[in-house]
């Protein structure tokens, strides 16, 4: 798979959808798709639900990219927020919580992603910014590292990272916070 | 890095930020941080900064490929969007452009025996609280058999109360969403999904006061909510706002 952003313009890409350009869209769906479906897929874990979610964030994406400001942000970025938001207010507002049992989280181990992850990161040319969120997860303790992963690719709340790692809940609010403001001073 | 990125904010505003764009805040909390999203550009560049900070873990979730059918689908929303704005005459007229119409209010009449009955006993819950300002309230009725199944409650406190009268069945691919319309508007405002048989509370904060008369209701939408920000499916309650003290 060719690197996300090596050869895309995202950002003419919106502004063309904002001109009404209905085959910018199209190529951004091209272009981001199965992507985009496997970032909702990881979160809502429903394949129907997921391309719901994707038909909406395509939707959004289309209704909304007037809106869509350079100054304050990459368009790949703001693609992706547009996405995981709606998948997050799905997984959030529904009952997805009796749902997650041990089968399913055990299949998505955060350390062998972030090796996963790296395998990658070795094979492309990752921008600054990529080394960076890479170079400060490494920073933390792996258990706090893997709830920032947990929450952030796998949807999970709280109470399903708590469950996961069997760490009492208080904790894993704890360990959340201070992983946020740690990575937050490291990438500043 | 960005200029804007949330200089200024509290550490426990960015902190915020981090777990709302991360996903660790349930439901309500999700909704006071998209609504104070709307007012504050300074906790707006905070988020947009954690998106960029966490952006490059999305490459953590495998691609899946979708089916055949999902550009399809897409496009034809797409065109179920474009049709109705160059002569808006042909399409059905939104039901906002019809509210008033005679028929649904002589309907809404014939059902305030059971509404004026809701209205009494939450007057008498409402003399035991300490008398505010200017409250209003709104009892939603189904357009068909007028049966009441919600109250919304505003008062002087900053959020609105949808309260449900009981239990409501919705399809397991679809979902209520709340609105409201005042006049002068140019169309509804999203409020936000009901979960049935559920309270849900909105921050007032991002909506200009309650005005007399205005509208409330809850339509029938897919599963994550109107793809276009205005109402799509059909009306399940309705209501006007009366002021009650």
């Amino acid at each position: 798979m060719s690197s996300p952003s090596a050869d895309f313009d995202y950002e003419a890409t919106l502004a063309a959808c904002a001109g009404g350009q209905r085959g910018a869209l199209h190529a951004l769906y091209e272009q981001e798709g199965p992507r985009l479906l496997g970032v909702v897929l990881r979160i809502v874990r429903d394949r129907a639900l997921a391309e719901d979610i994707v038909h909406d964030a395509c939707v959004n994406i289309w209704t909304r990219a007037a809106a869509f400001d350079p100054a304050r942000g990459s368009a790949r970025g703001w693609i992706y927020s547009v996405a995981r938001n709606l998948a997050l207010n799905a997984v959030r507002d529904g009952h997805r919580e009796v749902a997650v049992d041990e089968d399913t989280a055990a299949a998505l181990d955060a350390r062998a992603s972030l090796e996963a992850w790296h395998d990658m990161a070795d094979a492309f040319a990752w921008q600054a910014s990529a080394g960076r969120i890479a170079h400060c997860l490494e920073q933390l303790e792996p258990v706090r590292r893997n709830c920032v992963l947990h929450a952030y690719v796998d949807g999970f709340s709280h109470g399903e990272i708590a469950r996961r790692l069997d760490a009492p809940l208080g904790t894993v609010k704890a360990w959340i916070k201070r992983s946020l403001a740690a990575l937050r001073e490291c990438m500043t | 890095m960005n200029p804007q990125n949330g200089a200024g904010l509290s550490a426990a505003d960015h902190e915020l930020a981090g777990e709302y764009v991360l996903g660790t805040l349930d439901a309500a909390q999700r909704q006071a941080v998209q609504a104070r999203l709307a007012e504050e550009p300074a906790l707006q560049a905070a988020v947009m900064a954690w998106e960029e900070r966490l952006l490059p873990l999305t490459d953590l979730a495998e691609p899946a490929t979708p089916s055949a059918q999902l550009w399809w689908r897409i496009e034809r929303s797409l065109n179920a969007l474009a049709a109705p704005a160059p002569r808006p005459a042909p399409a059905p007229a939104p039901w906002w452009r019809n509210w008033h119409s005679l028929s649904l209010w002589r309907g809404l009449a014939a059902g305030g025996f059971a509404t004026a009955a809701v209205l009494a006993s939450v007057l008498v819950m409402r003399e035991m609280a300490p008398p505010p300002a200017t409250r209003f309230m709104v009892v939603l009725v189904a357009p068909d058999d007028k049966a009441p199944g919600w109250v919304v409650q505003a008062g002087t406190s900053s959020r609105i109360e949808l309260i449900p009268l009981g239990s409501v069945e919705v399809p397991a691919d679809k979902a209520l969403q709340f609105w409201t319309k005042a006049d002068g508007w140019s169309g509804p405002v999203s409020l936000g999904l009901v979960t049935p048989g559920q309270r849900l509370e909105v921050p007032a904060g991002k909506l200009p006061a309650l005005q007399p008369n205005q509208l409330f209701e809850l339509t029938l939408e897919p599963r994550t909510g109107s793809p276009t920000g205005k109402p799509t499916g059909p009306i399940r309650y309705i209501g006007r706002a009366v002021q009650v003290m």
